[in-house]
C-alpha cells in the first residue's frame, strides 16, 4: 500500500518548513527509517526518516521550497501501484505522521483526517478561546497530529494573542500586506477597523542592494523581536563595574587548566543573583506573572544563519564546571543548527554579551516571555579612581533591559547592583557548590 | 469488621435481611437442597439451615415460572430475592422482567409496586456462549428495572439491602471471578475481591458511583471484573506518567452521571472498559454521556475498550482475546496521548 511522505511539523508555531535537500531522488528504492529529506525551520535543520520502505515517488516540493506542515511531499510506493489521486482515498496526513512519529504507537488511523486540515480538541478550542490563543499557529502534538490542551498551554507561553480586529479590517489587511500587529485599534474596545488599516504607511520601496525574502530564521527573529519591541514597557537601566577581581578570577581559573568565558562567570553569577531576585526570574504567561525558582538562562549566540537563545536548564545547579562544559556543547550546537527546538525555548532569563566586538553598553530587547536580559559590554582597561587615587583598572559596562510590566525599577535596579557587586567580589562566586540558598 | 469475599459479603446481607424483615424470602434452583452448594457460587450456602425451606425455597427448573412467582409475590407484599443460577437464563424470563416487573407500577399509576430482587452471575469463565455472557446492558434499556453491579465485598452487602429495602425491581449483577467462592465453586482466574465489611447495619445507595483510583489525565470507567483490569492498567501507565482516574459506578441504572461527567472534565479523557460486546452498548452509552455533556472538555475522541461482538468462546485461548485485557487498555490510553 503507498505511504504518504510528509512535512513533519516541527513545533510551537511552525507552520511551514522548507526542504533543503532530497537525500534519494524520485524513482530511488528507499527503506523505512533512513534518512529521507532535510528541513529547515525558523528554529533548526533536521533529517526526516523515510516512513516506509519502497520506492520514492511523485515528489511534489523540490529541495529550496517551502511547504506547510502535514502537507504530502511525496509517496513511498510499489514501482508499478496506482497512486491515489489527491484529495480522495489517502489524505489520513495527520494520522500518517502520527505513525511516523512514534512506530510503536497503535495510534487508530482517523480516515477523515486530510492533510491540509488542523484538528484542535474540544478542550483545546476551548483552553484557546479562553486565552485569546490563535489555534492556526499551534503545532498539534496529540493523537493524529491534533492540537490538544498542552500544545495550547504551551502556545500561550510564546506565541502572541491575535489583536482584535474586525473581518473587514482583517481582509483589508491581508490583501495591503500590513500586519495587523503593528496597528493601533480605534473601534470599540480597542478593536482595528478599515481606517486604521488604510491610514498605515504603505511600506515605501526604495533602491534595494539587496533583496531577501524574510523567512526561516530570519523571520522568527523578527516575529519575536517586533513583538517584544511593541508589546513589553521595556527599560534599561546601565552601570560600570570595576571587573579587575573579575578579570583576575577568570585568569586563575583558565592557569588552572579549566577554560571559562566571561560568559560561563556571568552564568554563574547570574545564577546566583537571580535566586536571590526571582521578580527578575519571571515570564508573563497569559495575564499572570509567575516567577520561577528554576534559573534557565539563554545565551545570545551569533550564528550564520542568525541570533538563536539556547537555553542552558538549571544553571543554579551547575558548579561552574558544569557550566563551562554545557555551555561550549550548547553554543556548539546553536552554531551548527543542530539545536532541537525544544532546547530554543523556555529560557527564564537572558544573556548577551556584546564585548568581543568591542561594544560598551547597549540597550538589549528581552526575549519575551522573560522579564529581563542582562548585556554585557567589553572589558577594558581604563583609569578609575581607587582609594582617592587614579589607578588603571579592567572597567565593565552593564545593560539590563527589563519589562517595567512585569517588575518596577526598583527592583531591578537591586538586581543590577547586586550583579555589579558580585562582579566587582567574584571570590565567593566560586566558593561552595552550585549557587543560591 | 470482618474480611469477606463478595459470596460471603452477600450471603451475610441476605441473611440480615431475612432476620430484619419477615417478608423477605429466597427463591432459586438449587439453594437451599441439602449438600448443595447454595446456588451455582455458594451464595446461600446454609441459609437454608437457619430460615428452613419456608423461606428458601427451591424451585423446579423454570427461571420464567420461578420469576413470575416472585413477581407475584412482590407484588402482594413480599420481598422475594431471587437467585439465577447464570445470568444467561435471564433471557428465559425476559418476559417475566421486561413485560411485568418493569411495567406494573407505571402501568398501575403508581399504586402497584414490586419490590424484587433476582441476582444474577456474569462473565466469561470458561463455560462458553451460553453461560459466559455479560449481558447487564439488556436490562438497562428497560425503564422500570434498577441494575446494579457491585465489585467489591463492601459494595456487594450494601447494594443487596439497598435492593432489598427498594420498593422497585433491582437487578443485582455478580461476576464469577470475583465471587471468591471456594472449595468446588472456586473459579480459574478468579480476582481477589475480599475485602473489609462493616458488622453493623449499612447500605451502599444505589445510583453512587465510586472513585476507585484517583487521576489528572484520563478517566477510565469499568464495572465489575473490568475494574480491576482498569486499575492494572491506571497503575502501568503511571510509570508513563500517565495518571488515569478509575471510576466505578456500581449501579447502573440509576447511572452516577454526574461523578463520570465531572471526572471526564477534569481529565479531558475517557476510556471505557466493558466485557460485554460493544455494538449497541454500555459503553457507549458512557461515551455519549461524555460526547454530549462534556464535549468541550475532551482532549481525545472518547473510546470504548469491549469485547469484540461475538458470543464468548468456549476455547481458553479465544477466551483470553475476548474479554479486554490490560494489555488492550494500555493501548487505547496511549493513543489518547
Amino acid at each position: 500500500m503507498a505511504t504518504e511522505v510528509l512535512m513533519p511539523p516541527l513545533g510551537t508555531n511552525v507552520d511551514t518548513a522548507t526542504l533543503v535537500i532530497w537525500y534519494r531522488r524520485e524513482g530511488d528504492q528507499v527503506a523505512a527509517g533512513e534518512a529521507l529529506f532535510a528541513v529547515e525551520t525558523d528554529k533548526a535543520t533536521l533529517d526526516v526518516e523515510a516512513p516506509a520502505t519502497g520506492v520514492l515517488r511523485a515528489v511534489s516540493v523540490a529541495a529550496g521550497e517551502e511547504a506547510p506542515a502535514l502537507t504530502r511531499i511525496a509517496w513511498i510506493a510499489t514501482a508499478d501501484e496506482n497512486l491515489p489521486e489527491d484529495g480522495t482515498e489517502c489524505t489520513q496526513g495527520a494520522a500518517r505522521h502520527a505513525a511516523q512519529a512514534d512506530a510503536a504507537s497503535d495510534a487508530q488511523e482517523s480516515a477523515t483526517a486530510a492533510a491540509d486540515r488542523r484538528f484542535a480538541s474540544p478542550r483545546a478550542r476551548r483552553a484557546a478561546s479562553e486565552m485569546g490563543v490563535d489555534l492556526r499557529a499551534v503545532a498539534g502534538t496529540g493523537p493524529s497530529g491534533s492540537v490538544v490542551e498542552r500544545d495550547v498551554l504551551a502556545a500561550a507561553r510564546t506565541q502572541e494573542r491575535v489583536p482584535p480586529a474586525t473581518p473587514l479590517a482583517r481582509r483589508v489587511a491581508a490583501d495591503a500586506g500590513v500586519p495587523l500587529e503593528a496597528l493601533a485599534g480605534t473601534g470599540p474596545g480597542g478593536r482595528i477597523q478599515r481606517g486604521d488599516v488604510e491610514r498605515a504607511p504603505a511600506p515605501a520601496p526604495g533602491e534595494a542592494v539587496e533583496s531577501v525574502p524574510v523567512t526561516g530564521v530570519r523571520a522568527h527573529i523578527a516575529e519575536r523581536l517586533g513583538r517584544s519591541s511593541r508589546e513589553t514597557a521595556a527599560v534599561t537601566l546601565t552601570a560600570e563595574a570595576d571587573a579587575t577581581a573579575f578579570a583576575r578570577l577568570r585568569g586563575e581559573i583558565v592557569a588552572e587548566g579549566l577554560r571559562a568565558s566571561y560568559n560561563d562567570l556571568f552564568l554563574r553569577l547570574l545564577a546566583r543573583a537571580l535566586r536571590e531576585h526571582p521578580r527578575l526570574n519571571a515570564s508573563l504567561v497569559g495575564d499572570r506573572i509567575v516567577a520561577l525558582r528554576r534559573v534557565d538562562i539563554a545565551l545570545a549566540v551569533d550564528t550564520e544563519r542568525g541570533l538563536l537563545a539556547p537555553v542552558l536548564r538549571g544553571v543554579d545547579d551547575l558548579s561552574l564546571r558544569e557550566i563551562v562544559k554545557r555551555s561550549a556543547a550548547l553554543v556548539d550546537r546553536a552554531r551548527r543548527g543542530e539545536c532541537p527546538p525544544e532546547e530554543l525555548s523556555g529560557g527564564t532569563f537572558t544573556l548577551t554579551n556584546l564585548g568581543m566586538y568591542g561594544i560598551d553598553a547597549f540597550t538589549p530587547i528581552v526575549n519575551l516571555p522573560e522579564c529581563a536580559i542582562l548585556g554585557v559590554g567589553r572589558i577594558k582597561q581604563a583609569p578609575a579612581v581607587v582609594d582617592g587615587r587614579i589607578e588603571v583598572r579592567h572597567r565593565v559596562w552593564l545593560s539590563l533591559t527589563f519589562d517595567h510590566r512585569i517588575v518596577d525599577g526598583g527592583p531591578a535596579a537591586r538586581f543590577l547592583q547586586r550583579v555589579v557587586q558580585l562582579v566587582e567580589e567574584p571570590g565567593r562566586l566560586l566558593a561552595g557548590a552550585p549557587a543560591g540558598p | 469488621m470482618a474480611v469477606l469475599t463478595i459470596a460471603e459479603a452477600l450471603r451475610d446481607g441476605i441473611r440480615e435481611e431475612m432476620r430484619r424483615d419477615p417478608t423477605v424470602f429466597c427463591l432459586g434452583e438449587d439453594i437451599g437442597v441439602a449438600g448443595g452448594w447454595g446456588g451455582a457460587f455458594t451464595v446461600t450456602l446454609g441459609l437454608a439451615d437457619e430460615f428452613g425451606h419456608d423461606r428458601v425455597l427451591d424451585t423446579p427448573i423454570s427461571e420464567s415460572g420461578f420469576c413470575g412467582v416472585a413477581i407475584g409475590a412482590a407484588m402482594t407484599g413480599m420481598r422475594p430475592i431471587a437467585d439465577v443460577q447464570y445470568g444467561d437464563f435471564l433471557f428465559c424470563m425476559m418476559d417475566q422482567l421486561a413485560n411485568q416487573a418493569a411495567k406494573m407500577t407505571y402501568m398501575s399509576g403508581g399504586t402497584v409496586k414490586v419490590p424484587l430482587v433476582i441476582r444474577a452471575p456474569v462473565g466469561s469463565t470458561r463455560r462458553g456462549a451460553q453461560h459466559a455472557q455479560t449481558l447487564e446492558v439488556f436490562f438497562t434499556h428497560v425503564p422500570g428495572l434498577k441494575v446494579v453491579a457491585p465489585s467489591t465485598a463492601y459494595d456487594a452487602k450494601g447494594l443487596l439491602k439497598a435492593a432489598v429495602r427498594d420498593d422497585n425491581p433491582v437487578l443485582i449483577f455478580e461476576h464469577k471471578l470475583l465471587y471468591g467462592s471456594k472449595g468446588a465453586r472456586s473459579e480459574k482466574g478468579a480476582v481477589m475481591s475480599a475485602g473489609e465489611v462493616p458488622d453493623e447495619d449499612y447500605i451502599v445507595p444505589i445510583g453512587a458511583g465510586a472513585i476507585r483510583r484517583e487521576g489528572r489525565d484520563v478517566t477510565l470507567v469499568g464495572k465489575l471484573l473490568t475494574v480491576y483490569r482498569a486499575i492494572e492498567a491506571a497503575e502501568r501507565l503511571a510509570a508513563d506518567g500517565i495518571d488515569a482516574e478509575v471510576i466505578d459506578p456500581r449501579s447502573l441504572v440509576p447511572l452516577d452521571r454526574a461523578l463520570i461527567l465531572e471526572s471526564v472534565r477534569k481529565t479531558g479523557r475517557l476510556v471505557v472498559v466493558e466485557e460485554d460486546n460493544q455494538m449497541h452498548g454500555w459503553a457507549a452509552e458512557i461515551v455519549a454521556l461524555a460526547a454530549a455533556e462534556a464535549f468541550w472538555w475532551l482532549d481525545a475522541p472518547p473510546v470504548r475498550v469491549s469485547a469484540p461482538d461475538v458470543p464468548p468462546p468456549f476455547a481458553p485461548v479465544l477466551e483470553a482475546e475476548y474479554v479486554p485485557s490490560v494489555e488492550r487498555i494500555l493501548a487505547a490510553v496511549r493513543a489518547l496521548f
